[in-house]
């Protein structure tokens, strides 16, 4: 298990999207969507297994200004807690 | 955003429209032996040569049996005609459509396509850099959306579809034929997918070999919608399958392509898209070449959707966009407006 930071309460809040399943690009579309839904401050989980997502979604994150809270792997599985951050 | 319901009588009544679009003389640019003619694809029910396209790779996945009413969904990336076409068709067909369009497509083509009932996903260039930029983004996410639920969605794909070049092979080309009473000498088109310059030209050369396919590409980085330049874009599959038919090629200028949409509406009174500008171009540098014969050009749309384009461009000032929108020739009722 691998973690970009902890926060608790914040995973506990988080709105979960699961995009197992789909592929690049779709589970980045689909947390864009989701974090444009969002106000400043929320938090949202992503459950995705795909291993392009790592590297898609992190990427998107920081490019747009917002918070990787968490990256954490569980066998295939890669979960994502991200804060809007504007 | 009010949508557009169609009762079942003007439901075959639009799709029976589609295609017969008129021939007409452009009189300004021809000369004493040489005759200028426009195939005005706009006359199609929403608005461009495109309707042909998407009217057939929907019946032909109809025939297939691969859609199912009231349940498919049709998935298409592209940044315009296609778009509106296949979104006009499968709503009146009874079908969903979700279309993938890069976000800076202008304002104009995405409230047609909301208008006319589709659900739009909207890509950015950040989104997945790997795959590319514009439509290729819109490509791979519509590839990624369509791939894992077969059963529910159905990709056309108008880049590889047979059924696009089938429209104009026996749909366009014949009509062309039959309205030239077989005396066309060249005929001009612009390339995208390659499905109107294969389709058409290679019916125009089975009926006579002599007869001269002229292929228009844009400039590079242009903004000449519909076109491509294949320098800076692979051709499509569909295109290579039968590129042999194409004699020449022109590169359009976005300059001379829009000087051109200024003197149709100015001399010929018809108010066109940029990609009929690229081709009106191409027709006239031909005309100097040759002593004689009979030229016919596609031209793709009408400049209705172009407003903000043209005036950015400071083509027309928005009173002279105005001006020829009202007394322009050749501009039939559109089903969205």
């Amino acid at each position: 298990m691998m973690s970009a930071g902890s926060n608790d309460s914040n995973k506990l809040d988080a709105k979960t999207i699961d995009v197992r399943g789909l592929y690049c690009p779709e589970p980045v579309f689909r947390t864009k969507i989701e974090i444009e839904r969002m106000t400043k401050g929320e938090t949202l989980k992503i459950i995705s297994d795909d291993p392009d997502s790592e590297e898609d979604i992190s990427r998107w994150v920081n490019r747009n200004g917002h918070e990787l809270i968490s990256l954490n792997k569980n066998n295939n599985d890669l979960e994502f807690i991200i804060k809007k951050a504007k | 955003m009010t949508s557009i319901t169609f009762i079942q009588s003007n439901k075959d009544k639009v799709l029976s429209k589609i295609g017969n679009t008129p021939l007409i003389e452009l009189k300004y640019f021809s000369t004493n032996k040489i005759k200028i003619f426009a195939k005005l694809e706009w006359f199609n029910p929403f608005g461009s040569v495109k309707d042909r396209a998407a009217y057939w790779m929907i019946k032909d996945a109809e025939e297939k049996k691969i859609l199912k009413k009231d349940k498919s969904i049709i998935i298409e990336p592209t940044s315009g005609n296609t778009g509106i076409a296949l979104t006009g068709i499968a709503s009146n067909l009874g079908y969903k459509v979700e279309i993938v369009i890069p976000e800076k497509v202008s304002e104009e083509t995405k409230n047609i396509l909301k208008k006319l009932g589709a659900t739009l996903h909207e890509t950015s260039d950040d989104l997945c850099p790997r795959v590319g930029a514009g439509t290729d983004q819109s490509i791979a996410l519509a590839y990624a959306i369509s791939k894992p639920r077969p059963d529910l969605y159905y990709m056309p794909n108008q880049y590889e579809n047979d059924s696009n070049y089938l429209s104009h092979y026996q749909g366009t080309g014949p009509e062309i034929w039959k309205q030239t009473q077989g005396k066309i000498t060249h005929f001009f088109t612009g390339c995208g997918t390659g499905g109107t310059i294969t389709g058409i030209g290679s019916f125009l050369k089975e009926k006579n070999d002599n007869i001269k396919v002229v292929a228009i590409q844009a400039q590079k980085n242009h903004l000449l919608q519909g076109l491509r330049n294949f320098e800076e874009s692979a051709k499509p599959d569909l295109f290579i399958r039968r590129e042999k038919v194409v004699d020449d090629w022109y590169t359009a200028t976005n300059q001379k392509s829009f000087d051109m949409v200024k003197l149709l509406a100015e001399k010929e009174n018809i108010f066109v898209g940029p990609s009929s500008g690229s081709v009106m171009a191409a027709m006239q540098d031909y005309v100097n070449n040759y002593e004689e014969g009979i030229f016919v050009g596609i031209f793709a749309d009408d400049g209705r959707k172009f407003q903000s384009l043209y005036l950015q461009q400071n083509l027309f000032s928005k009173d002279e966009f105005n001006k020829y929108l009202n007394s322009c020739k050749h501009l039939p009722q559109l089903i969205y407006q």
